[in-house]
């Protein structure tokens, strides 16, 4: 893990408000593992803090990111041309850690997916995926990930299952009950919480990937705090605990 | 101390999460989280706000506690035989009392560091840093239970920093730590709300520090501690013109994570470029013109 330089190779607009970032690193961040981020700059730029992207993707030197933009520092990121010059800290976090005995399930929710796609890949075709997001002009953030056949929900129903990506899922589990089932999931809050009350009469085991806003990205700060159900930890870093964490451990 | 910069308490964990990057020896000292007698938690998220050039923090002091730092992180500076500055806080006078007394002297503890200006918790912190008088009692109570050097760090949001600052050194204060952040607030246009009440820290804050820096040096003998707002080595010289003996790297470390060991090296590389043995030569050199 350090602080890298990189190139923009590439800053596409995949869909309306999403980008597909490639970035050429200067040297290696070494092992990078599904369900972690980086903090990111333009240095000079108008932006004051770093902010934080889940690695979508990374192969030799070669770091890609897809992001939605939300707010003044994606905007910026979005306006940036091929050459521009970032700054990438990374990797950091904690994981996914795959369980061999249980049968994993993908559950991604919107941009969710962004941080879900390297476990995915990771998984090839032994996990099924199901997918939500609002309309099929969000479609597009599947474009890698459609060749593992995920099952798709949107809510306006233009493409797919109508519904949300929870009520879809929920029709294929009575089918992965008698399995030893283990959810990875990222999302929307509320996708997540009505994803847990869905699981929780089953005791299944879930692994949830955490947004918060940074300052640091290194646990520095404590300014990422994730409320957890543990009296004596009611706040954990979602940068250095996290941002993946046992959904039964926090409270959502 | 090996070296005049230092981290501002807070902003550098519990010192073992830099460990990847750089290590804590690199520092003149370590400052500590804040610590109180008991594990305190902290405030609900949301805790940071980006400004245009600082940020707004409402972390509400969360820490392990003063004996648990003792037992899992101070080993760590004494394998490394990094000096430390235990920054403490209270939520009543006894509590600050309590803390301080409890912090055996040791080799590598150079000094405590008392917060008496944090915007972020609803009692103690800055609510005992705003009066004089107050300050003078609880700066003297503390200093009765404790061998340890004491260092008081102060609010800019006073009426006159210069009266706050005699007063701390009166009750016998070893030195000062100027400043802590500024009470503030975030806007979210969007949403039209305020996400966050806090402290507002990064450059946005450098001439306030350097102003109390400058004022508060000339009016006490005790060595003053500059923080506020020092991005890179020439802030950090600046800070020693107007009469810090040393200085605190805060918000800084958050952009570049290398902010602290590239101040270090450029404040050494600037005294040997114009002349200087050591940062004794330019502390307090600047006057009004």
């Amino acid at each position: 893990m350090d602080d890298i330089e990189g190139k923009i190779l590439s800053n596409k607009k995949i869909a309306p408000g999403y980008c597909l970032l490639r970035i050429r690193l200067s040297r290696s961040m070494g092992a990078v593992r599904p369900g972690q981020f980086v903090m990111m700059k333009i240095p000079g730029g108008e932006v004051f803090l770093r902010r934080p992207f889940s690695i979508y993707e990374y192969q030799q030197r070669i770091l890609t990111i897809m992001y939605k933009v939300v707010g003044k520092g994606t905007e910026q990121l979005s306006n940036a041309p091929k050459g521009t010059s970032v700054l990438t800290l990374g990797p950091l976090g904690r994981w996914f850690t795959v369980n061999r005995s249980a049968t994993p399930v993908v559950v991604a929710g919107g941009i969710g997916l962004a941080g879900m796609y390297a476990l995915i890949k990771k998984l090839q075709n032994k996990a099924p995926i199901f997918f939500g997001c609002s309309s099929k002009d969000e479609i597009a953030l599947l474009k890698d990930a459609m060749r593992f056949h995920p099952f798709i929900a949107t809510l306006d129903g233009s493409y797919g299952f109508k519904g949300n990506v929870v009520q879809l899922f929920n029709k294929h589990l009575k089918g992965l009950n008698g399995k030893n089932v283990e959810v990875f999931t990222c999302g929307p809050e509320n996708m997540v919480k009505s994803l847990k009350k869905l699981i929780e009469p089953y005791k299944i085991s879930c692994q949830v990937l955490l947004e918060e806003r940074m300052a640091c990205g290194l646990g520095l700060c404590f300014g990422c705090a994730i409320k957890t159900t543990d009296a004596q930890e009611p706040y954990k870093r979602a940068c250095k605990e996290g941002p993946v964490f046992d959904l039964w451990e926090i409270s959502l | 101390m090996r070296s005049p910069v230092l981290n501002a308490s807070g902003t550098l964990g519990y010192g073992v999460e830099i460990e990847p990057l750089w290590g804590v020896e690199t520092l003149g000292a370590y400052v500590t989280k804040g610590l109180s007698i008991k594990p305190h938690h902290g405030n609900l998220p949301p805790r940071v706000w980006e400004e245009r050039h600082g940020m707004i923090n409402s972390i509400g002091l969360q820490n392990v506690g003063v004996d648990r730092f003792f037992d899992v992180y101070f080993p760590f500076f004494k394998k490394k035989r990094t000096p430390i500055i235990v920054n403490f806080f209270g939520f009543t006078e006894d509590e600050y009392i309590a803390c301080a007394g409890k912090i055996k002297p040791d080799r590598l503890i150079v000094a405590l560091e008392m917060n008496l200006s944090c915007p972020n918790i609803k009692a103690g912190g800055i609510s005992f840093g705003k009066e004089p008088r107050m300050v003078f009692d609880i700066v003297k109570k503390v200093k009765a239970v404790t061998k340890i050097p004491l260092f008081a760090k102060l609010t800019p949001e006073v009426k006159n920093i210069v009266d706050i600052a005699t007063a701390a050194c009166e009750a016998g204060a070893d030195g000062l730590t100027l400043i802590n952040t500024m009470p503030a607030a975030g806007f979210d246009a969007k949403k039209r709300n305020i996400p966050l009440k806090g402290g507002l820290s990064g450059p946005v804050l450098k001439p306030i520090a350097l102003r109390a820096v400058h004022e508060c040096s000339k009016a006490v003998s005790v060595p003053v501690i500059g923080v506020g707002g020092i991005m890179d080595a020439m802030d950090a010289v600046s800070f020693f013109m107007a009469g810090a003996r040393a200085i605190q790297v805060g918000t800084a470390t958050f952009i570049d994570p290398y902010a602290i060991p590239k101040i270090i090296k450029g404040v050494s590389d600037y005294l040997d470029a114009n002349g200087h043995k050591t940062i004794d030569d330019i502390v307090g050199i600047a006057n009004n013109v």
